[in-house]
């Protein structure tokens, strides 16, 4: 696969705060990448940079192999969707869909017919045929999603950037525009820069996911990857599916507040920071006096709450050490217990499923 | 909780099947009973005065349309008319291209808010004085002697004073210009300030000039400031007679200057008919200036 998009330790700060801390990537072509991030992690500082809405302090921009940090936005021929989608606000469905094609400086289409045409043909492919009159005021926030994006792809760029799509959209809407927004991709085969702070919607939606925490890329890697194996507690803390601990690694097991774990012969991770993670489906709740086998870990805590969710029921407990604890049991392969309130149980889990930072 | 819900729900209906009716009219009352006694009757009287007949000291209520027709008849009267509309167009178009540029700088290129204001504050530092003193201050920047006279004589590029730079029909549109301009400014730099920068964005990146931005997203965009602009300064200067009285030396006449002399001789039924006749024009000038945008829509 070809590069289309690479950057060279990119930097940008804004006053004291350093938004983009040295970001290297290389994105190819004809595919779907999401970029997760924190808010505050600097992910729609990348996006504006490399849109050019804002320069960078250094580092370099390459397009298709050409730098572009020196061109003017609109020469650099990258599309942009904006979270709160910018339609111009005079404009109907087909005017604001075909602005780029009419008005564009390189390459502006001429002839009417020509633009009509590919007005329609856009139009069709993000369905949203019989709109073409309406003013973008009267249609819903997921019909103005389809013009957003039509009115990029209509101008053919090589690629596309999207920053937070989703996220003016009500859950439902949400749920269906994901599966959209990737056929639709699909059919142009350009690459889709998707930018989420959701951790569910990074994962469902990119060929690659992308990890940014305060302003450096913390991983690249495809969705299982970064779901089973983070590179970083930090990562591992994006994902919203790990208990952390931190610690420190003494002969053969992680020692912190809440207690030694028996490590057994698994690597650690390199990281800054040692930590001790085990995610919140791997961990069973049993009696406190049951007794656990050779190669399992086990930590006491007291139930707090538990959440029902449809597929699962996500419990909260808190240990001795004050940190509160989650387990996630699904519902498919077990009925939903209930726990004593405030009643103390065994927490359990193979000792192989943790991840060790070190 | 759920029995909370239910009151909750039934009272909102209730709340929202009233009214604005009954006892919340008479919040009317005070502002409808000033318009009337204080607007309404006052121009249905000056309509009535515009019918009297007029002896040289006397006015009766005979009705007669005399004065119209001397009104249409006059080549002064049809003069100042003339004069009005003329002066009115051109102040109109200077304070736009005066005021768009400072407003497009305010309201789009300065993105400190606090700045923003600092600014418009700064283009009604003017009105801290009072009108007269305004319009009368050009008297000695205009004059023969005159700073502007004398800065261009002293700088060599001219040799003689230019005289028409007071006293003439020049001076009362500089004059009105600069007093009128802000009222152009405000409204325009207010609908800019209100134009999502991130549309302005959408459009560079879909590959347009800033020129191509300005004239197909910016100006449209725009467009209510500028006719909220226009009605304020149409109906300001149309209704001018003060700075044509104190700069153009008695040469400029217009129909507000034609009122102030034909009444202070006390020819009511003329200056009726001057009056009727300023605000028919009025009229016309703001429903034209209304159709351009549906100001409705916008604010």
């Amino acid at each position: 696969m070809s590069t289309v998009l690479q950057l060279k330790n990119v930097t940008k700060a804004f006053g004291e705060m350093r938004a983009l801390d040295g970001i290297d990537l290389a994105l190819p072509g004809d595919a779907y990448i999401s970029l997760l991030g924190p808010s505050g992690s600097g992910k729609t500082t990348l996006l504006r940079v490399i849109a050019g809405f804002e320069d960078p302090d250094g580092g370099s921009i390459l397009f298709n192999g050409k730098r572009i940090d020196t061109v003017a936005p609109h020469q650099r021929g990258i599309g942009f969707v904006f979270q709160n989608f910018a339609l111009f606000p005079h404009l109907s469905v087909a005017q604001n869909i075909a602005f780029g094609l009419e008005n564009r400086e390189v390459d502006a289409v001429t002839d009417r017919r020509a633009v009509e045409g590919l007005v329609k043909d856009i139009i069709a492919l993000v369905g949203l045929s019989g709109l073409e009159g309406r003013a973008v005021t009267q249609i819903s926030g997921g019909q103005r999603q389809r013009v957003a994006l039509a009115r990029t792809l209509v101008t053919e760029p090589r690629m596309v950037l999207l920053d937070e799509p989703l996220g003016a959209l009500d859950a439902n809407l949400r749920a269906r525009m994901r599966t959209e927004l990737r056929a639709i991709r699909e059919r142009c085969g350009v690459t889709f820069l998707h930018v989420t702070g959701s951790e569910t919607e990074a994962l469902a939606m990119g060929d690659t996911v992308l990890v940014l925490d305060s302003g450096r890329i913390a991983q690249s890697a495809d969705s299982d990857t970064i779901y089973n194996r983070p590179a970083s507690p930090a990562v591992a803390r994006f994902l919203n599916c790990y208990n952390l601990f931190p610690g420190r690694l003494e002969g053969g097991a992680f020692v912190g507040s809440a207690g030694r774990f028996s490590l057994g012969n698994r690597p650690a991770t390199r990281a800054t920071q040692p930590a001790y993670a085990i995610r919140y489906d791997r961990v069973a709740v049993r009696p406190r006096e049951a007794a656990i086998g050779e190669n399992e870990v086990r930590v006491e805590g007291n139930f707090v709450a538990s959440e029902y969710s449809g597929a699962a029921v996500n419990s909260f407990f808190t240990l001795d050490d004050g940190r509160v604890f989650e387990v996630e049991t699904h519902l498919s392969h077990a009925a939903p217990e209930t726990y004593v309130d405030q009643g103390r149980y065994a927490l359990v889990w193979k000792r192989e499923d943790a991840l060790v930072y070190a | 909780m759920s029995m909370m819900a239910v009151a909750e729900q039934t009272e909102a209906e209730t709340v929202a099947e009233k009214k604005p009716g009954g006892k919340a009219l008479w919040l009317l009352a005070p502002g409808v009973l000033w318009m009337v006694l204080f607007l309404v009757l006052p121009m249905l009287m000056m309509v009535y005065v515009s019918f009297w007949t007029q002896t040289t000291f006397k006015i009766e209520p005979t009705l007669t349309l005399k004065s119209w027709v001397t009104f249409f008849t006059s080549d002064t009267y049809l003069g100042a008319l003339w004069t009005t509309v003329r002066i009115w167009l051109i102040v109109l178009v200077a304070t736009v291209l005066v005021g768009y540029p400072a407003a497009l700088y305010v309201g789009l290129f300065v993105k400190n808010k606090a700045l923003q204001t600092v600014l418009l504050v700064l283009c009604v530092i003017p009105f801290w004085t009072s009108f007269l003193i305004r319009v009368l201050a050009w008297r000695p920047m205009l004059g023969k002697e005159g700073a502007i006279n004398m800065i261009l004589m002293n700088l060599g590029i001219t040799d003689a004073p230019i005289e028409v730079l007071l006293f003439s029909e020049l001076s009362v549109i500089i004059g009105m210009t600069q007093i009128y301009c802000v009222f152009m400014v405000g409204p325009i730099a207010f609908m800019l300030g209100r134009i999502d920068h991130s549309v302005i964005e959408a459009a560079q990146d879909l590959g347009a000039g800033f020129w191509r931005i300005f004239r197909t997203i910016i100006l449209p965009l725009s467009m209510p400031g500028v006719v909220v602009g226009a009605i304020f300064v149409s109906v300001m200067v149309l209704g001018e007679f003060a700075t044509s009285a104190a700069l153009s030396g008695r040469k400029v006449n217009l129909l507000g200057n034609i009122i102030v002399t034909q009444v202070g001789s006390l020819k009511w039924a003329f200056a009726a008919v001057a009056g009727v006749v300023l605000t028919i024009l009025m009229g016309a000038v703001i429903a034209a200036l209304l159709r351009v945008v549906d100001l409705r829509k916008e604010l």
